[in-house]
């Protein structure tokens, strides 16, 4: 009975999946390996963009700021969220709605504004230095702009709904009376929160981060105006060489490193995290 | 335990505790922008000297910034459709499917968030030039489809791979079609999940600058496109004041859609 | 019922073509200026007979060449960068000017070349917010790169583009006229003295911005936009001592549909009157010899017009020629 349900469940294979990969092959993967080509055949045919690429130390700084910021805004993200959708799932529903409508407020409006906005509050002259030293609690503004704490708070700002949203569907779903089942054996809230909770809400933090980290590595609008030039990302320097030195054999090349990179990256989580394709 | 609110003891407080700082940061900035759409100062010094409503005006009186709110609206929709359905379909091959290269397919479906969107952009307008559809309504909703897609499949998959297939199962079992069973137990089942990546993808969307630069024709410009040159050259606070007035929109349409339900559960 | 449909869907890219093919696109960069640039070229150039004009933007450089490679291009005139239309005329990116047309005798000869005349130019200075300065207020170049004498944040204009760099070398007292070729390794050195105090401005708002909030009480500007501060109440101060002269460029992509019309464009905006009323509007400067005697007196003294006999010329020609090379050590130094 059960190979007979298997069976009829077989449609959702390949073909399930094939609108978005016929999508992606015609309006993606060839507009995009096309481009990509050029880095070998520009500004003239072999290597050389990526001896240039690979052969430098400033290149090799902004890859190494690249994944940095992007694992700082990560660990952060989900250090921050887990616990909020943790308490979203289960708050009463009248509080997890003004959270909720707060969180989606602060999504709605535009990217570029929210940056800008941080910028004049964290700036040595902006509203939270003053704040703080009114109150008391320092005596001299704080450097909270053109450093990792203004990139991390501005990435982290635009990064949190991206973390909460899929984990509170996870926690949600979540059956309580396995956490019962915790208690009865004699778990103390600690352990059955690292040894239950999170386990089960594992799924949804690998999603989350997963998501949260790979558009980190793509950003710099938000890193450009909060961190300075000595966070400087990756795609800043691409977008550089694109539009502005038209050099899109380098930023073709910049791009090709930064994908295989991260998918490489991507491979090695699937292989500890997820043994197995046939689960 | 931990997932009753109320046998959480001192845990619950720790918890809303959390919650109320991690609000209060999301709307440190809101609450600023809607303070200085009020101010007089277009250098966004605060406190301002002064209060006004010329920003208002300004915005009133250019027709350009409700166009392009409209376009934006217009595209956000179009593409949370389509990327929701796509991506809905992707994650349940991904995640029950039985086919060979899954986690190739996966890794697959994510370049389009790896890759930095200028080159996409770059990559994308080339095409389109050839094909011909660049500057046109379709050209748009493919180009933002293609940055969206990841985000509803990673949500779609993310919330399948907690949704016991047995269910489903049990569903087919009882008599029911496998399209049936879908529909009426695996949807609502995931419905969180189609929920986040239907907003996700409407707002990759509505907020992208980058493809909206390349893609965007006289007569179709996004409202990031718009923001994006004020901010650059003007950093007028008639941009604060549009999205003041986006933000109080929404806070209606929530208060509404909240009143509604209470209504309905009464 | 479907054959109608097809033919009124045809009708429509048929009417969408016709309406391309007489209107004429130009391209800038957005925003207050852009309006004016529609405002006092492009609406006269209409009313003395021309096609309409249609605003685009903002202005990609990505996207003109992507267009010329794939013989779509649907821009007739762009704004764009000076030191880039040159540059991009060399790589073939650019129809060259037809001079038959645009009257090049009335003017300024820094300004013209065979792809691209200036828009309008405008010149980086020394500004600084006096309420930041107690005793001595900042004069020169040198005093801008001087933190021992006036401490505090100073901001620079982000992107690698002609100014700073020779700012540094006059400021390290290179002679204005030995600036050219750059000696970059000298220039980074100064700019390494106080690169720890360097906030750098992307856009001119931002520059703004840093300047009244007192966050940069010191830096190197577009003269137009210290003036509009001023003009705003602010207190400003500003020092045209060495003001470095920097220009945009209008040109016409290769292959462009309306070419005609477009040397048409460029000519009435580079005449007197566009550029006059251009220039009073945005505190830029007119590149039109003309211009000068049709406009206010009190607005000509704020424009670097009335600044000649302290400027210094960015080489243009020097910098489309070494573009890519000093663009890649720029971004390389700030990221360092």
């Amino acid at each position: 009975m059960l190979s007979a349900i298997a069976a009829r469940r077989r449609g959702s294979g390949l073909g399930f999946a094939m609108p978005a990969i016929l999508l992606l092959l015609a309006f993606f993967v060839v507009p995009v390996a096309a481009l990509l080509t050029r880095s070998v055949t520009e500004p003239e045919p072999g290597l050389q963009n990526y001896v240039t690429l690979l052969g430098n130390s400033t290149y090799a700084r902004i890859f190494f700021n690249t994944f940095f910021v992007s694992a700082v805004v990560t660990l952060i993200t989900v250090l921050i969220a887990f616990p909020v959708a943790w308490a979203l799932a289960i708050m009463p529903r009248r509080w997890a709605g003004v959270i909720f409508a707060i969180i989606l407020l602060s999504m709605w409006t535009n990217l570029l504004a929210r940056t800008y906005a941080w910028m004049v509050l964290l700036q040595q002259t902006g509203l939270i230095n003053r704040s703080l030293m009114a109150l008391g609690l320092i005596d001299a503004p704080l450097q909270l702009t053109n450093n990792l704490v203004g990139v991390t708070i501005g990435m982290v700002y635009i990064m949190l709904p991206f973390m909460i949203l899929p984990l509170m569907g996870v926690i949600k779903k979540i059956d309580p009376a396995i956490l019962q089942a915790a208690a009865l054996c004699g778990a103390t809230k600690a352990q059955a929160l690292w040894r239950v909770l999170v386990p089960l809400a594992a799924p949804g933090i690998a999603s989350g981060a997963l998501m949260v980290f790979v558009m980190s590595l793509g950003y710099y609008v938000t890193p450009s105006l909060l961190g300075g030039t000595a966070n400087m990302m990756l795609a800043e320097l691409i977008a550089q060489q694109v539009q502005s030195l038209l050099n899109w054999g380098m930023g073709g090349a910049a791009a090709f490193v930064l994908l295989v990179v991260t998918l490489g990256l991507y491979a090695v989580q699937l292989r500890f995290f997820e043994p197995g394709e046939g689960r | 335990m931990l997932l009753d609110f109320n046998k959480l003891g001192a845990w619950k407080w720790a918890l809303s505790g959390i919650c109320a700082l991690m609000a209060l940061f999301l709307l440190l900035p809101i609450l600023f922008i809607v303070a200085l759409s009020f101010g007089s100062s277009r250098w966004l010094i605060f406190p301002p000297p002064g209060w006004t409503l010329k920003w208002y005006e300004e915005l009133f009186a250019d027709p350009r910034w409700l166009g392009a709110a409209l376009t934006s609206a217009k595209i956000g929709v179009i593409v949370m459709v389509l990327s929701v359905a796509l991506g809905l379909l992707a994650s349940l091959a991904l995640v029950r499917g039985k086919f060979r290269g899954r986690a190739v397919l996966r890794a697959f479906f994510l370049t389009p968030m790896v890759l930095p969107v200028v080159i996409v952009a770059v990559a994308l307008y080339a095409a389109f030039l050839r094909l011909g559809i660049n500057g046109t309504l379709p050209g748009f909703v493919i180009a933002h489809l293609i940055v969206a897609l990841p985000f509803a499949i990673i949500t779609i998959t993310g919330a399948l791979e907690t949704f016991d297939p047995a269910i489903e199962d049990a569903a087919i079992l009882c008599g029911a079609s496998p399209w049936e069973a879908r529909l009426r137990v695996t949807l609502p089942g995931i419905r969180h999940g189609l929920f986040s990546a239907a907003i996700f993808s409407f707002l990759i969307s509505w907020d992208e600058v980058v493809l909206a630069i390349f893609m965007a024709s006289p007569s179709l410009q996004t409202l990031p496109v718009k923001v994006w040159t004020t901010l650059r050259q003007d950093l007028t606070p008639v941009i604060a004041a549009a999205s003041t007035l986006l933000v109080a929109l929404t806070v209606i349409l929530m208060i509404a859609a909240a009143l509604i339900r209470k209504g309905k559960s009464e | 019922m479907k054959t109608k449909l097809v033919a009124l869907a045809t009708a429509a890219v048929f009417a969408a073509q016709g309406a391309l093919a007489q209107d004429m696109v130009f391209t800038s960069w957005g925003g207050t200026t852009q309006d004016a640039q529609m405002a006092h070229w492009a609406a006269p150039f209409t009313e003395k007979g021309g096609p309409a004009v249609v605003a685009d933007g903002p202005t990609d450089y990505g996207k003109i060449k992507a267009m010329v490679e794939a013989g779509a291009v649907s821009w007739d005139v762009v704004d764009a960068e000076y030191d880039w239309a040159l540059q991009a005329g060399k790589a073939g990116l650019l129809e060259p000017l037809d001079f038959t047309v645009i009257d090049k005798t009335k003017l300024d000869p820094r300004f013209v070349s065979d792809f691209a005349v200036g828009s309008f130019y405008y010149s980086f200075v020394l500004g600084w917010n006096p309420a930041n300065f107690t005793g001595d207020q900042p004069a020169t170049l040198a005093d801008l790169f001087d933190t021992a004498k006036f401490p505090g944040k100073r901001t620079f204009y982000k992107w690698s583009a002609p100014g700073v760099i020779e700012a540094a070398l006059l400021a390290d007292g290179v002679a204005p006229d030995a600036l050219y070729p750059l000696d970059l390794d000298r220039a980074f050195a100064k700019l390494d003295t106080i690169k720890a105090d360097i906030i750098w401005w992307e856009g001119g708002a931002q520059s703004q911005q840093l300047l009244a909030s007192g966050e940069a009480p010191i830096g190197f500007f577009w003269n137009g936009r210290l003036a509009a501060l001023a003009a705003d109440g602010m207190p400003v101060g500003i020092s045209w001592d060495q003001n470095i002269t920097a220009a945009d460029a209008l040109v016409v992509p290769k292959g462009a549909a309306n070419k005609e019309a477009a040397m048409k464009f460029i000519a009435e905006a580079t005449s007197a009157e566009g550029q006059a009323a251009f220039a009073a509007t945005t505190g830029y400067a007119p590149i039109n010899l003309g211009s000068a005697d049709l406009m206010d007196p009190a607005v000509r003294a704020t424009l670097p017009d009335a600044q000649t006999a302290v400027q210094v010329n960015a080489d243009m020609a020097y910098w489309a020629e070494h573009r890519d090379e000093i663009g890649n050590r720029w971004y390389a130094w700030q990221a360092q």
